[in-house]
């Protein structure tokens, strides 16, 4: 095989896509500082700095950098609490780094100052050449600690980036760094999804004139059509179990839902309707699933036992709702269009309660981070589209603005551990 | 078969705005499917058919043919009629509005409504070929009614 090393100095276009925007905070961040513990070594700064944007990317996080602090303790035993109560500040994060050649191991505590001790210690055992990983699985740790939440630091982010005519599907860590090309196209690649072990991916490509769906091997780049037909078929979903794909198709006249067994390549048919049936999505125990319809004259959600075949509707309200992804058991994400607006919006199926969550226009596709509580999206300025971003719990807004060409159909990787 | 351009990249990343950040090395397979050598595999996508015979025009979220497109349907399928050997391609669109995976329903239903309205004429299926591009190809990428009128539509174009 044939490798081709490119170093990359200061190219913007490859590897700062994903800088994120806060639009709006938390109402109360947590006021903390990250500080290298008995050491000042250029690896511990590196790791202090992964550890400090991460954080700062929550919006939940107030960090304050060194030239804010009034004193700068070494370890626990140097800390002036007056200094640090004066400032407002929650909790110290010590970091210690330990390295040999095989392993880079980081110890990081958490000490609160106005108990004025430490309030829990956790280890991160990696690799030396896995700096960066390993710093966002601390950061994790440290967010599961404040909000009782996993963090998702340390997972990926599957887009699509448009320019000049040329559409990337692109890969990158969830700070925007390690970007990696996975298909490069001069046709529209659509509704990326991920496999539950994050080893595979499957697409939407236009690329034989026609919406046909891909699966992608990660590792190596080996691509399989799907459902090789006359027809469109298009978007994909893994089931839970990477057993099946759920996918729309045209094959037998009208848009339909089907289930391919990936091996076997057996097909099934989940619906049966002369309206428009697309955008499946599994529930997290591979049972049912949740998909777009407009046989009531407007598209809603509905939902189908994959065993029994009953369906259920699951929106009354509006006339616009699309694209759904379930949040959690009893709650569900989608496009939902209220007066004007297209939003992402949360519907609650046991108190019917709905709550719209963007303030942005002509919002789609949506995507739940795996901890289940940071739903990326796609929306539009102008003419360009750009990735934004709600936090449920905190209700802190953000935005990546793509430095060039357009970011759409974000797809958020599950967890990698 | 497609020939598929498979390049290895292997890229390091160095973070020019604040220093003190990381490098990592990180491996990946790119499928390129813009570069030369592929297109000669793929021909079907490279095939210029040129600029639409007819287009028609749809409401938002309906795939109703509106009676100001009727009268070019009817010369469509009388030329189709008169000559047997034209095979008629309809692209189904729609505007920006929505989802992507409905919308690419939806447009491919509106492709569908002229191909019903021309077999109902009649016109063979067999010589009418329909596909759905959704919100992929509008015509004006502007975010207002006028952009979205234009989009939401149906082309017609002779392909032999």
């Amino acid at each position: 095989m044939i490798r081709v090393f490119y170093l990359i100095f200061i190219n913007l276009f490859l590897y700062s896509e994903l800088i994120l925007e806060i639009t709006e905070s938390a109402n109360q961040p947590v006021k903390i500082a990250v500080l290298q513990k008995n050491d000042n070594s250029f690896k511990g700064q590196q790791i202090v700095s992964i550890i400090s944007n991460d954080l700062k990317r929550t919006g939940e996080f107030e960090v304050l950098s060194s030239d804010q602090l009034l004193s700068i303790p070494l370890n626990e035993s140097e800390v002036i609490q007056r200094d640090w109560l004066l400032l407002d500040v929650d909790s110290i994060i010590f970091i210690e780094t330990n390295e040999d050649d095989n392993n880079l191991d980081i110890n990081y505590s958490i000490f609160n100052i106005s108990y004025n001790e430490t309030e829990d210690k956790r280890k991160v055992l990696g690799l030396p050449d896995g700096i960066r990983q390993s710093s966002h699985y601390v950061s994790d740790g440290i967010y599961e600690f404040f909000f009782g939440i996993e963090g998702v630091s340390s997972t990926k982010l599957m887009y699509v980036m448009k320019n000049s005519d040329i559409h990337r599907l692109m890969i990158s860590d969830a700070d925007g760094f390690n970007e990696q090309i996975l298909l490069k196209s001069n046709k529209s690649i659509i509704s990326p999804a991920w496999s539950s072990d994050a080893e595979d991916i499957a697409y939407v490509s236009f690329e034989n004139n026609r919406a046909q769906v891909f699966t992608q091997n990660l590792a190596s780049g080996k691509r399989e059509i799907i459902l090789s037909s006359n027809s469109s078929v298009s978007s994909p979903a893994w089931s839970p179990n990477k057993r099946y794909l759920a996918l729309t198709s045209t094959m037998d006249g009208n848009s339909e839902i089907y289930l391919v067994e990936l091996k076997t390549k057996k097909i099934s048919r989940l619906t049966e309707n002369m309206s428009i049936d697309t955008e499946p999505a599994w529930s997290t125990d591979g049972r049912k699933i949740i998909f777009t319809s407009d046989r009531a004259g407007s598209p809603q959600i509905y939902e189908i036992d994959i065993r029994t075949k009953i369906k259920r509707r699951l929106t009354t309200e509006g006339n616009y709702n699309a694209r759904a992804s379930y949040l959690n058991k009893s709650e569900i994400v989608f496009v939902h269009r209220g007066a004007e607006n297209f939003n992402i919006a949360k519907l609650n199926l046991k108190t019917r309660d709905l709550e719209v969550l963007t303030s942005t226009q002509n919002d789609e596709s949506p995507c739940i981070a795996p901890n289940g509580n940071v739903i990326i999206y796609a929306t539009k300025d102008g003419s360009l589209s750009y990735l934004a971003g709600v936090n449920i719990s905190s209700k802190v807004k953000f935005r990546l603005p793509a430095l060039y060409g357009e970011l759409k159909e974000p797809a958020w990787s599950p967890f990698l551990r | 078969m497609k020939n598929i351009f498979i390049s290895l990249f292997s890229i390091l990343f160095i973070f020019a705005c604040s220093s003190v950040e990381t490098v990592d090395v990180q491996e990946t397979k790119t499928v390129d499917l813009t570069s030369s050598e592929s297109d000669s595999g793929s021909s079907m996508s490279e095939v210029d058919i040129g600029e639409p015979h007819t287009k028609v025009f749809f409401d938002y979220d309906d795939d109703t043919l509106r009676e100001d497109s009727l009268s070019d349907l009817l010369a469509i399928s009388r030329l189709m009629k008169e000559n047997s050997r034209y095979t008629l391609l309809v692209e189904g669109h729609a505007d920006e509005r929505g989802t992507r995976e409905y919308n690419l329903a939806l447009s491919e239903r509106r492709a569908k409504a002229v191909e019903d309205f021309l077999v109902a004429s009649g016109v063979s299926s067999f010589n009418i070929e329909v596909v759905g591009y959704g919100e992929e190809k509008p015509l004006d990428v502007a975010s207002n009614e006028s952009a979205w009128s234009k989009n939401r539509r149906a082309e017609l174009f002779f392909i032999k």
